[in-house]
């Protein structure tokens, strides 16, 4: 009896702790349903001020010489983002990272791979005054906004004052909170659905949540720990983007960029903040290499020894990602005195 | 079953496993503090992929997110077990007979638990409870087999201190996290009465690891339980390890590495004696490429002849031993493994020992794996007597069985 005494304590309080709610975990898990779309006090959403902030996301009119509009970049036919690797703004300039999709973006707590806004407010309006993007001063686009009575008029039914940059980029960030995706296969799956997903996507589920090493950084109902990571990508040319180091100037947050979601990854290539990997396997190719070598690699991210069809069934997960995203056509475009507005809203 | 059925039936199994396709899936077990699926840090339970190694190395705290973790009092016990159960056929021939033992029987059981005490302060521990032998039930002896605190990044990832009981860093393939159950006989042998060199041990470990691809760790500890209470701690080792490409050696990339291992004990024949030296000098090596992984230990022992009754006096025992063990992932959740291990005594001790083991895992979930092996060990005589000559002691073995944890 002495001899099965510790024994027996020690199998009782195994068992009491496994017992213990898993929901007290780490909180890495529970890629589930996403709540509500965040909504900052002062931007309330109301139905006017999301048609508002629609035409000024397609009005080719904010930009410098009327031809690009937010749309053009993160277009709604291919995710709301760019199918090629990197924006071409005005003049045929080219920029340096991808254009990320807006969906979901409402649930961000950075914008832009660097994350240097904290809100989609901030967002909105620093495209129009990149001068490789849109090009146009603010002060220039309020001015062109007013000058039309549509325009003006909308302005003031919205937010009782004459367009402003506060109520551009109110309007158009209540506008993007509306972009966000409907459940997915997998999150039929939560429900309940246990044939939502394929066997392929399922065995891709565990992969990603196991040997894939996904969860510790893509973790969350949006698939994303909101945080920056050093993947080592472009990291080995010879003026590599630095991403979050850039705006914070600490050292530590070299080639550091935000971790996206991945609610409907599958609708957006290329990846990646340079948008270099054309299709999903080639970021789990990248990923599976370790990354790419650099001082500041991250010390998570490791080489996965992921063999062909491990790659594939993770492949066919992140296409279990992807619900249904509203959709929006091209509006009409009130009309004033200057340019007229492209009537396909800048898209290409 | 003659042991030459068990071994054709072994290695048929063994080929069944690594050609019949198979899908694999996998349970939160002992990552439930996160949430994580188990292959997250064991690619092939119970062996540690190169993610493990590094959590395990940063003191049980996910790299670059230590401010993120919670403590075991913030979340549940991270607590696991680990036992199997199966059919075991054991055959021993010595020159004075045939000893033959088969059985279904649960092999012994582990309770683990890990976590973080504080911000920077993680722990380990392995309880065995003692379980008697009966039929059906093989033999456990009981005890806290490892418990240690980890102080994690004492300024950086470069000092890192362990105290409490732990496996040491010169054991640099964990017999804790083999994928074999046979033992790796260069990890077992010692002078006679001597603690196996892979013991887990009592005292202090300073480790570190960073962005360079060196890796070292030196200790302090108590030594084998021949020390007497009023002898005070005088083993020391050191280990050095050079990391090659991406990874740490385990699954992915290159490790080569040496140790050292000096310590004091007294002799069997005078337990109550001064104590004598023994050292332990080695290198290792864990080679990946194509899903397959070659484990490289070799380990030279010097002693004093006092340790070894019957050496001549005034002379120190030289030995030394090592394996070789090449394990391939043919499929997703299946390992197949090969491995020989030898062991050249002492020119006095005429107990030469060799060992082949071929087995293979199939893993039904990440946590649950059908473990077939079949290992055959020759020895020349029994370690310790100073008998020459005679015939083989020979063992085979072979098992089939279920491992999980949970």
């Amino acid at each position: 009896m002495r001899r099965r005494l510790p024994t027996a304590c020690a199998v009782i309080a195994f068992l009491v702790l496994l017992g213990q709610p898993l929901g007290q975990a780490q909180g890495f898990l529970g890629n589930g349903l996403k709540p509500a779309v965040p909504v900052p006090a002062d931007n309330p959403q109301t139905d006017a001020k999301i048609r508002l902030g629609a035409q000024l996301y397609f009005d080719t009119r904010l930009s410098a010489d009327n031809t690009i509009s937010c749309a053009t970049c993160h277009d709604p036919r291919t995710g709301w983002a760019n199918p090629h690797p990197t924006d071409t703004g005005i003049r045929g300039q080219v920029g340096g990272r991808n254009s990320g999709s807006i969906i979901d973006a409402a649930y961000m707590r950075f914008q832009f791979w660097d994350g240097r806004e904290p809100s989609l407010e901030g967002q909105a309006l620093g495209p129009i005054h990149n001068p490789i993007e849109m090009g146009e001063t603010l002060e220039n686009v309020v001015a062109k906004l007013n000058a039309i009575p549509g325009y003006r008029e909308q302005f003031q039914d919205v937010f009782g004052t004459e367009a402003n940059t506060g109520g551009i980029a109110r309007a158009i960030a209540a506008f993007e909170r509306t972009v966000v995706s409907g459940p997915s296969p997998y999150d039929a799956y939560l429900l309940g659905d246990l044939s939502a997903m394929t066997p392929e996507a399922l065995r891709g589920m565990r992969l990603f949540n196991g040997k894939g090493h996904c969860t510790p950084c893509h973790s969350g109902p949006l698939f994303s720990d909101q945080g920056f990571h050093n993947l080592g990508v472009g990291m080995d040319k010879p003026k590599p983007d630095l991403g979050r180091y850039d705006h914070t100037k600490n050292p530590a947050d070299k080639g550091k960029f935000k971790v996206p979601t991945l609610r409907n990854v599958a609708e957006t290539p290329p990846y990646l903040h340079d948008g270099s990997a054309k299709t999903l396997l080639e970021v789990i190719e990248v990923y599976n290499r370790g990354g790419v070598a650099n001082p500041w690699l991250d010390p998570m991210v490791l080489p996965l020894d992921l063999t062909a069809r491990e790659m594939g069934d993770l492949v066919a997960f992140l296409e279990a990602l992807t619900g249904p995203v509203p959709k929006v056509d091209v509006p009409k475009f009130a009309e004033g005195p200057g340019a007229p507005a492209d009537p396909k809203g800048g898209l290409r | 079953m003659k042991p030459r059925h068990a071994a054709w039936l072994g290695l048929a199994a063994i080929a069944l496993l690594a050609c019949v396709p198979q899908e694999s899936q996998s349970v939160p077990v002992f990552a439930r503090k996160y949430g994580f699926n188990c292959t997250m840090c064991h690619s092939d339970f119970p062996r540690l992929n190169d993610f493990g190694q590094r959590y395990r190395m940063n003191g049980y705290a996910l790299p670059g997110r230590e401010n993120e973790e919670k403590s075991v009092l913030e979340t549940s016990a991270p607590v696991a077990l680990r036992t199997s159960a199966g059919y075991n056929d054991e055959r021993l021939d010595t020159p004075g007979g045939c000893d033959n033992a088969y059985a279904f029987e649960i092999n012994g059981l582990d309770l683990l638990s890990g976590g973080l005490l504080g911000r920077t302060v993680g722990y380990f521990m392995i309880y065995v409870p003692q379980i008697a032998a009966a039929r059906g039930v093989a033999e456990q002896e009981g005890g806290l087999e490892m418990a240690s605190v980890v102080f994690q990044r004492l300024g950086s990832s470069w000092v890192n201190l362990r105290v409490g009981r732990f496996e040491t860093a010169c054991v640099p393939f964990s017999v804790k996290r083999s994928l074999s159950v046979s033992p790796y006989e260069i990890y077992e042998a010692a002078f006679p009465g001597g603690v196996p060199f892979s013991e887990t041990q009592s005292g202090i470990e300073v480790s570190g690891w960073g962005k360079l691809p060196l890796r070292y760790a030196v200790g302090l500890v108590s030594g084998g339980e021949t020390n007497l209470a009023d002898d005070p701690p005088a083993d020391v080792y050191a280990r050095a390890a050079y990391v090659i490409g991406a990874g740490e050696g385990q699954t992915m990339g290159q490790r080569i590495g040496v140790i050292g291992y000096l310590g004091k004990a007294p002799s069997e024949a005078d337990s109550a004696g001064a104590r004598q030296t023994f050292s332990r000098f080695g290198a290792e090596a864990s080679l990946n490429a194509f899903h397959c992984n070659l484990a490289l230990q070799y380990l030279f022992g010097q002693d004093d002849a006092e340790l070894w009754p019957g050496a001549e006096e005034n002379d120190e025992v030289s030995w030394s031993g090592g394996f070789a063990e090449l394990s391939w992932r043919p499929q997703v959740g299946r390992v197949v493994f090969a491995r020989y291990d030898w062991v050249d005594a002492p020119s006095d001790f005429n107990a030469d020992v060799g060992r082949a083991t071929v087995g293979a895992r199939h893993y039904f979930g990440d946590n649950v794996a059908l473990h077939l092996e079949y290992s055959h060990r020759t020895e020349k005589s029994w370690w310790g007597s100073a008998l020459a000559g005679g015939d083989d002691t020979t063992l085979s073995f072979f098992t089939a069985r279920v491992d999980f944890a949970l």
